[in-house]
């Protein structure tokens, strides 16, 4: 556990081309970080999620020995899976990533606030960085699959998709609340773009 | 229709509908219920010796109820399984079909509602549309003129399979009508009823005029429309056929209609934007052009499925833009206009996105699942000191935790979804949550409170929706005060009442708890773990002496970016309303209290470093 264990914090605060960067100096960001315990190094990249951005994070991992990263940059929802196999390919845990959301959450719409919104910024990576001290790495869980799939409505959705699924050989079953598939389609008269018969 | 039928790999399972979901991604478990057709599917062979036999007439909903069907039915002349249906609810019992269908024996009248359980590794929701319904609006008299139809009866009207063959006739006086006029955007694009475009509308309206008016070139036909909307391919074109071809094209909505009685005709008064003045235009049939809408158990289907609905009601893609055809429920996939109002190649085009998505995951051999789980200190859960306890798996929605009095309580990772509910309920803090930890929690705490936290508002927000809901209001610029700090876990059930107590002691100006509405919540009943914490907390909180206002539960959908906005602007506005002095000594006054709460806290493991490294940074 972290108590035990030499931490190596590298820190990465994005520009964002210039969605992060009008609104706050993401060098200060990153020189605020510098000064925060066990982090060793700071960087920042026009566009942290590019192949340069993403390599970058790779070789300072090997070369700096890091054992924590944390990026500022954009949502999680984003590109925290792009970030987590970014550090995994260099070898570190996924789980020992962490991110700061400083574009949808911060300069976005703190856009007229400048000065809060640095002050937020700086607030955020400390307190990624704070949770990246007690990251444990984690490893996913492996579950069977049934190779069964399930298409809940029978109109020309249901049908192509449930088609394509059973074309590729797996089982599929469509299930259809009337008495007929077909859907809103098969009422159709001639269809465009074609004019044909629908069914 | 008949390919889907006949595929080795499909089986249809007509008459039926899904009960229940359980189970998760690779590993699901579907409850199905076969409603009873009273037709023996094996026996009947689709004859029809039945039907004109039956004494029941009621509307046929295939045909927009525009000619009638009997009680004993098939849907229609192309219907698969191209077998019988009895009607529960109009059948009067005469069985007079049964000795119409004779030797075959396929009428039963002893069938059951079936049920069966189906393992299926992903799901697919291809659950359509449904129409909107134009008798709301009164002025345009749908209803109480019989003239006065929807598209889709046209298209029943105009079908040589339909009910007049064909044969176009109105209904008032089953005269063919020589001048008609096509109202555009009935329900879609009105601020009455729906904002959104239904998008396939304009489309078939035009390929309803381009086709009467090749069949009848004298036809003297109208549209009314808002804007006319074609932009896939080919369709641009189409529509300058239609222009070419002498349809006329009026922009204006038709504010109101009106009937002769005497000759059935219609007046449609609208505003002609091209001419800028109102106009008067008389038509013997005017056809409706409905908007798609969203099913009505949209919301019943939403909750079986554990999927959410957008702001305009269909059901919510994980993200609009990079993976428009998967739910927010890993495995579980959407497409056609379940998702949103699609015409055919559309449909077909996300029919195949959405089998490739799910084909991923059922070619696999196994499939990884993140390892967020809830996991049990055993040396501090009390069952395993031979106390009753088990308030954790009370509290779990899926059953993945088994407490047995005298050992510790047991997870089953893969059962586990990861909301935390457990985490947070636990009176003896004997279990976390890999990733969010207690720990991990109160340092970031301490890290956004570091610097004036009577100045802050403090915003729990749950991963999927409020975090979404933030971060919506992102991407929309919608602005709102700098002083919210942010703190993600993912769900409000993991929103543990130390964490607030936590946040007070520190100083906190005022703290929000945010998450999914209860009907979006992505851990079935997480959100509910957390709205009745919050509810409790609300009250204690208060008899501690913090002031109502500083403390404040929303639920916020990842749709709802302007609400989020909202809600912090309000937040911040109360924050600058408490006089800063009083604010100071009550921060101070509670303090002791607040302490007393949290006093345990240190005994989790890693939470007395995590306390230790915030003071030394602080
Ligand atoms: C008047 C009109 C004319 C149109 N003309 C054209 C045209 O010319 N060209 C074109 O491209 N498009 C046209 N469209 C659009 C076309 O109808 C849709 O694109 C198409 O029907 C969408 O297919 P779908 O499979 O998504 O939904 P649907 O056709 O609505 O099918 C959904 C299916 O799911 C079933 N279902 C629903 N709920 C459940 C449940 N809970 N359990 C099980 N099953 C369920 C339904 O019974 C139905 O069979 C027209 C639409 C209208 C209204
Ligand atoms: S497709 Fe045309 S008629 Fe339909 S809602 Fe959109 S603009 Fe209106």
């Amino acid at each position: 556990m972290s108590q035990n264990e030499d931490l190596r914090i590298g820190v990465y605060v994005c520009h964002c081309g210039s969605n992060i960067a009008s609104v706050i100096d993401p060098k200060a960001v990153a020189e605020f970080a510098s000064a925060l315990p066990d982090v060793v190094l700071t960087n920042n990249s026009l566009y942290t999620c590019s192949d340069a951005g993403q390599r970058q994070i790779q070789e300072d991992i090997k070369n700096h020995k890091l054992n924590r990263v944390v990026v500022a940059a954009c949502s999680v929802r984003l590109h925290e899976p792009t970030f987590r196999a970014c550090v995994a390919e260099a070898g570190l845990n996924p789980f020992l990533f962490e991110m700061a959301n400083i574009r949808e959450q911060d300069t976005w719409v703190h856009s007229h606030e400048p000065e809060g919104a640095l002050e937020k910024a700086k607030d955020l990576v400390a307190s990624a960085v704070a949770k990246s001290r007690f990251l444990t790495p984690l490893d996913m869980i492996k579950v069977p699959v049934t190779k069964t799939a399930m298409v809940i409505g029978g109109g020309v959705a249901g049908i192509s998709s449930a088609l394509d699924l059973a074309d590729m050989g797996i089982k599929t079953y469509l299930v259809e609340k009337e008495p007929s598939i077909g859907g809103r389609m098969a009422q159709l008269n001639k269809t465009f773009p074609t004019m044909d018969c629908s069914i | 229709m008949v390919d889907a039928a006949r595929h080795p790999n499909i089986t249809v399972k007509s008459y039926t509908e899904v009960k229940r979901v359980e189970g998760f991604i690779g590993n699901f478990k579907v409850l199905v219920e076969e409603k009873p057709r009273y037709v023996n599917m094996d026996r009947c062979n689709g004859c029809g010796a039945c039907s004109p036999v039956c004494p029941i007439e009621i509307p046929n909903e295939f045909e927009e109820g525009i000619a009638p069907r009997k009680a004993i039915y098939i849907p229609h002349a192309q219907a698969v399984p191209l077998r019988y249906v009895i009607d529960e609810e109009a059948c009067i019992h005469c069985y007079k079909c049964v000795d119409a269908c004779g030797k075959l024996d396929a009428i039963d009248f002893s069938q059951q509602p079936r049920q069966e359980w189906l393992d299926v590794g992903s799901i697919l929701v291809a659950t359509g549309f449904d129409n909107f319904d134009p008798s709301v609006i009164k002025e345009y008299g749908f209803g109480r003129y019989a003239n006065v139809i929807t598209a889709m009866e046209l298209e029943r009207i105009n079908n040589s399979a339909g009910p007049t063959a064909g044969r176009i006739m109105r209904p008032s006086d089953s005269k063919f009508p020589n001048k008609i006029s096509f109202i555009q955007c009935v329900g879609s694009r009105d601020e009455r009823y729906n904002l959104y475009c239904s998008g396939f509308c304009c489309m078939y309206t035009i390929k309803n005029a381009v086709q009467w008016k090749q069949t009848y070139p004298d036809a003297d036909i109208t549209i009314f429309y808002m804007d006319i909307r074609t932009p896939s391919k080919g369709y641009e074109e189409f529509y300058r056929r239609a222009r070419e071809m002498g349809i006329r094209f009026i922009q204006g909505r038709p504010s109101i209609i009106t009937e002769d009685p005497k000759t059935g005709n219609l007046f449609i008064q609208a505003e002609d934007v091209g001419l800028g003045r109102t106009i008067e235009l008389e038509s013997e049939m005017v056809i409706l052009s409905t908007a798609a809408i969203p099913r009505v158990d949209t919301d019943a289907m939403g909750s079986v499925l554990n999927i959410s609905r957008s702001p305009d009601g269909f059901f919510m893609e994980y993200h609009p833009k990079l993976r428009p055809v998967d739910s927010p429920t890993d495995g579980v996939f959407l497409c056609g206009a379940a998702q949103s109002p699609k015409d055919i190649p559309a449909s077909v085009a996300q029919g195949s996105a959405a089998a490739s998505r799910a084909a991923r995951i059922l070619n696999a051999d196994e499939w990884e699942i993140e390892p967020i789980v809830a996991m049990v200190w055993e040396d501090r859960c009390i069952s395993a000191q031979g106390k009753k306890c088990g308030i954790c798996a009370t509290k779990c929605p899926y059953g993945a935790i088994l407490v047995e009095t005298g050992k510790a309580a047991m997870v089953t990772a893969a059962k586990c979804h990861g909301c935390g509910g457990c985490v947070a309920e636990c009176p003896h803090n004997a279990i976390t949550q890999k990733h969010f930890t207690d720990a991990q929690v109160i340092s970031q705490l301490h890290a956004l409170l570091r610097h004036e936290p009577e100045k802050k508002v403090l915003a729990f927000m749950c991963h999927w929706c409020s975090y979404g809901g933030a971060d919506n209001a992102g991407t929309s610029h919608f602005e709102y005060p700098a002083s919210q700090r942010g703190l993600r876990v993912m769900c409000s059930a993991r929103m543990d009442s130390d964490f607030i107590f936590e946040a007070f002691r520190l100083g906190a100006g005022v703290v929000l708890v945010s998450g999914c509405h209860p009907q979006d919540c992505h851990y079935i009943t997480g959100q509910r773990v957390g709205a009745e914490r919050f509810e409790k907390l609300t009250k204690r909180l208060v008899d501690m002496g913090i002031s109502p206002q500083r403390f404040r539960v929303e639920w916020i959908s990842a749709a709802e970016g302007a609400k989020y906005a909202q809600v912090i602007r309000e937040m911040d506005q109360t924050l600058r309303q408490i006089d800063p002095q009083a604010l100071k000594e009550e921060i101070e006054r509670t303090r002791p209290e607040l302490e007393r709460r949290v006093r345990r806290l240190p005994e989790i493991p890693d939470v007395a470093l995590a306390l230790e490294l915030a003071k030394a940074t602080s």
